[in-house]
């Protein structure tokens, strides 16, 4: 018995062998890279080697891309796939705690689904790891959102407790945004204090939860990403990030535009909709479409977000991300800024680890496009997530063929095919 | 002036230009309420032009490489005119020229930027103190100067309806309007534009505690309102003929009652029904009702099922107005795919874009980009100058102003968009947009590009350092 644990222990603890294959013939393009005639090589879960050509080890599955542009998997920078599905149904949404105790110590990755249509379609549009955020409920902090990794099989949490979200929103807080942010800054402040049983309930604000949730915010583990567009909310987070001392991710920035030095200065990164230009709030009313272009110019590390009203915040993240930086491209930003803020500046962002890209050693986290992958027309044609090839079909593509045209002179009907 | 067009058939001017109407019944253009209001709109100052050397999505299916010559606010003719004298030219080589885009789905002005304040600040989409809203009109809750317009208008948008919501079955009139910031909605109307009339099928409509409470309730609440509207028109007709018949004195369909008057506007031809309704059984539903009662000219909104019933939706000359990418937001949108706009289109339905938020009011041609790759990714023959159709030629028919605008041919109003590139390219943008030959945008003068009052002096908006 104890050796068949074993046995399986060192089962579930391998990676999957997955089969080495060989993309030839690739445009690869990655962040400032455009390269022809490129041979990408996949072995367990990594990219084994690039190069112009080169070496294709035996055995290989050869997959030939035709000259056609390969980059890095796509990545949400800030996403709901997999915690929020019918936006109509109670139980499939998780985004959330309006009532109960849960703050800060809301732990969203617990409320992942593996099986939701949102992360299979997600899978077959080319996006491979991703940032899920709870939505601000019961006060200033939202809860800790998780990383993901969409490799098939696997349980898509990479990373939980990845960061903590907060809401500088005066609704939160009784009334007045002053209000959310000093309550933000007490937080951080309670959780400096080191746990201590002389501290009785009535010391802190916060409960003991909420408390234990911000200590790794407090010691700069985890950035703590603030949601804010406007400009004063923005200069209140880099003042934040000075005065604790902590890493700091602004997520909206519709008026980042206007701090850009300021927020180069104290390297914090903004992730922006590059959709957003219209005064949707009066929190936004400087939103415009060149913010991503003019954040890079000043040096500020930027990832992107599409939402158009929350419709992409769970379906279509893939082609939603690729309209947004082929959006910001026409709007003065560089290809290569553009194709980095939807696939490796994300990680980047969260992490803060430079990203890897396509290059020996890297995760086979890989996409062979159609097109050029920043015009939302193009789509996936191949995709790589650990080395291994994804399925491209989803409910929708079964939709799609159920009803396609050339069935319409079939004998039976749809519910057949 | 424009009255002998009136008499057409849409059938006969679409088969013409479009050569793909595939309705089997003849639908009329719609002629204009008795009560609808005048307006107030004046064209731009404006020369007459000749675009020269671009090409041309015409809008009717056909592209060419070629001119657009431009007259007093009208277009006279598309090829080769070098000789063209007393005009403007703007060289067009290597960019692309169509039809200015039409939105038939939006809620500008009434679903106001920045939507801050209480609900009744910023949101006057439907009047659902009942289930049919027949007798109000959204043009009346229009902030004209909404910001979304100016940029609806910078994304290539000449003309777009203003729908009621979707909370009540039948709730109202709509107005179709130039994308013009003004002080008032009569001097955005399209001139002689008709009105169109929504109403909503499905979960929206349903109500938890009062008629209807169910979707089968919600068709017997469409039945009354018909009903209605019939009566209401035999009783016109009974006093045009001087023996009352018809006429039932205090009735529901009396001539004093003005929802029946506007049922009965929709039953007569004079008001197009924009029907939001997602599913394929529910659109079906509607649909037999509504034509049951002699309505012909019915756009189906949101419709994200319609691709499971488009040939149903090609023989009965209905238009559907769709989403390339959004599903999955409630249960009713279960179903959308990307495909739907192409499947639609090859069973020979009268297919379109539209935008519903204001995001999207800036990105139709996108929105139609990303539905003809999906259809020719699944292996359907949808270039360019057929799908240019969903945003022109196509929401043209939907709100009756297919004789007017839509295509590029001589006689039309020239509302044009000159793009820097391919229009379906994520990387093009409008460089001019011509409404009725005036330039009513231009990329490259800031004078030339309208901005809402909101706008105006808010420090937000300035260039820092």
């Amino acid at each position: 018995m104890r050796l068949l644990l074993l046995l399986l222990a060192i089962v579930i603890s391998t990676p999957v062998r997955a089969e080495t294959i060989a993309i030839t013939n690739a445009r690869l393009m990655d962040g400032d890279r455009d390269e022809p005639g490129m041979t990408i090589v996949l072995k367990d879960e990594r990219i084994l080697s690039v190069s112009r050509g080169g070496p294709i080890p035996s055995g290989a599955r050869i997959v030939d891309a035709a000259g056609r542009p390969v980059t890095p998997s796509l990545a949400a920078a800030a996403t709901q796939i997999g915690i929020v599905g019918i936006g109509s149904a109670e139980d499939t949404r998780d985004e959330a705690v309006t009532s109960g105790p849960a703050g800060a110590g809301f732990d969203i990755s617990r409320a992942v689904d593996a099986n939701d249509l949102t992360i299979q379609e997600a899978r077959a549009q080319g996006l491979a790891s991703a940032m899920i955020y709870p939505d601000a409920g019961n006060g200033v902090f939202a809860g800790k959102g998780a990383m993901l990794h969409l490799v098939p099989g696997r349980d898509p949490v990479s990373m939980a407790d990845a960061a903590m979200f907060a809401a500088p929103s005066g609704k939160k807080a009784g009334g007045s945004r002053a209000a959310a942010w000093t309550l933000i800054r007490n937080g951080l402040t309670e959780a400096r204090r080191p746990a201590s049983p002389a501290n009785g309930p009535r010391d802190d604000l916060l409960d003991p939860l909420d408390i234990e949730a911000l200590r790794p915010v407090a010691a700069g583990r985890i950035p703590l990403a603030i949601t804010a567009n406007r400009e004063s909310d923005i200069r209140q987070a880099i003042a934040l990030a000075k005065d604790y001392g902590i890493r700091v991710v602004v997520v909206g920035g519709a008026e980042a535009w206007r701090v850009a030095s300021a927020l180069a200065s104290s390297r914090i990164p903004v992730i922006i909709d590059p959709l957003d230009d219209l005064p949707f709030s009066y929190d936004a009313v400087g939103a415009r479409r060149d913010n991503a272009a003019i954040l890079a110019k000043a040096g500020v590390p930027i990832a992107f977000m599409v939402s158009a009203q929350g419709i992409y915040l769970s379906y279509d993240v893939g082609p939603a991300l690729r309209e947004g930086a082929g959006i910001a491209v026409a709007n003065g930003l560089s290809r290569g800024e553009a194709l980095r803020a939807i696939t490796t500046a994300p990680s980047q962002v969260w992490t803060g680890r430079p990203p890897s890209g396509l290059v020996a050693g890297a995760a086979a986290d890989l996409v062979v496009w159609d097109g050029d992958p920043l015009e939302p027309s193009s789509a996936p044609s191949r995709v790589f997530i650990a080395g291994r090839e994804v399925s491209p079909v989803t409910r929708q593509t079964l939709l799609r063929d159920r009803y396609h045209p050339s069935r319409s002179g079939d004998a039976l009907p749809p519910a057949y095919r | 002036m424009r009255v002998p067009f009136r008499q057409i058939a849409v059938c006969l001017t679409l088969a013409a230009t479009v050569g793909r109407l595939d309705a089997q019944e003849q639908v009329l253009r719609p002629q204009p309420m008795p009560d609808a209001p005048a307006s107030e709109y004046r064209p731009l100052p404006r020369q007459d032009t000749l675009l020269v050397g671009a090409t041309i999505l015409d809008g009717a299916g056909g592209r060419l490489i070629g001119d657009v010559l431009v007259r007093d606010g009208k277009i006279v003719s598309v090829g080769q005119f070098p000789e063209a004298q007393n005009v403007t030219r703007i060289d067009a080589t290597g960019r692309w020229i169509t039809p200015g885009l039409i939105d038939v789905h939006t809620h500008y002005g009434t679903f106001l930027l920045p939507q801050g304040g209480s609900r009744e600040d910023f949101s006057d989409v439907t009047e659902n103190s009942g289930p049919n809203a027949a007798d109000s009109w959204v043009e009346y809750a229009v902030r004209s100067s909404d910001p979304a317009f100016a940029y609806a208008l910078a994304g290539g948008v000449t003309t777009a309806q203003i729908l009621p919501g979707s909370a009540v079955i039948i709730s109202g009139r709509s107005v179709v309007v130039h994308t013009i910031p003004s002080p008032t909605l009569a001097q955005m109307r399209f001139p002689d534009a008709p009105q169109g009339l929504k109403m909503a099928c499905g979960t929206n409509a349903v109500e938890q505690s009062s008629f209807p409470t169910s979707r089968q309730g919600q068709i017997a609440g469409l039945r009354r309102a018909l009903r209605e509207g019939q009566e209401y028109i035999q009783a016109q007709s009974g006093a045009v003929d001087g023996k009352g018949k018809g006429r039932r004195r205090g009735g529901d369909g009396g001539p004093g009652n003005p929802r029946a008057a506007t049922i009965a506007g929709a039953i007569e031809g004079k008001l197009p029904v924009h029907l939001h309704c997602y599913r394929a059984d529910d659109i079906a539903n509607w649909i037999a009702v509504l034509q049951e009662y002699g309505i012909k000219r019915i756009t189906v909104h949101h419709a994200a099922e319609a691709y499971k019933i488009a040939p149903l939706l090609a023989k009965k000359g209905i238009c559907a107005a769709v989403w390339p990418d959004w599903w999955g937001f409630k249960r009713d949108a279960e179903d959308g795919i990307p495909e739907n706009a192409a499947f639609l289109d090859a069973a020979g339905a009268c297919t379109m874009m539209h935008s519903d938020i204001p995001v999207l009011g800036s990105l139709l041609n996108i929105e139609a980009a990303k539905a003809a790759a999906a259809g020719r990714r699944a292996g359907l023959d949808v270039p360019p100058e057929k799908a240019i159709r969903w945003i022109t030629s196509n929401p043209a028919r939907s709100l009756g102003l297919e004789d007017r605008l839509g295509t590029i041919a001589p006689g039309m109003n020239a509302d044009l968009v000159l793009w820097s590139g391919d229009p379906f390219s994520v990387l093009s943008k409008p460089d001019l947009v011509f409404i009725d030959g005036a330039i009513a945008y231009d990329r490259a003068n800031k004078s030339r590009q309208p901005t809402s009052d909101f706008e105006v002096g808010r420090p937000q908006r300035e260039r820092v350092e």
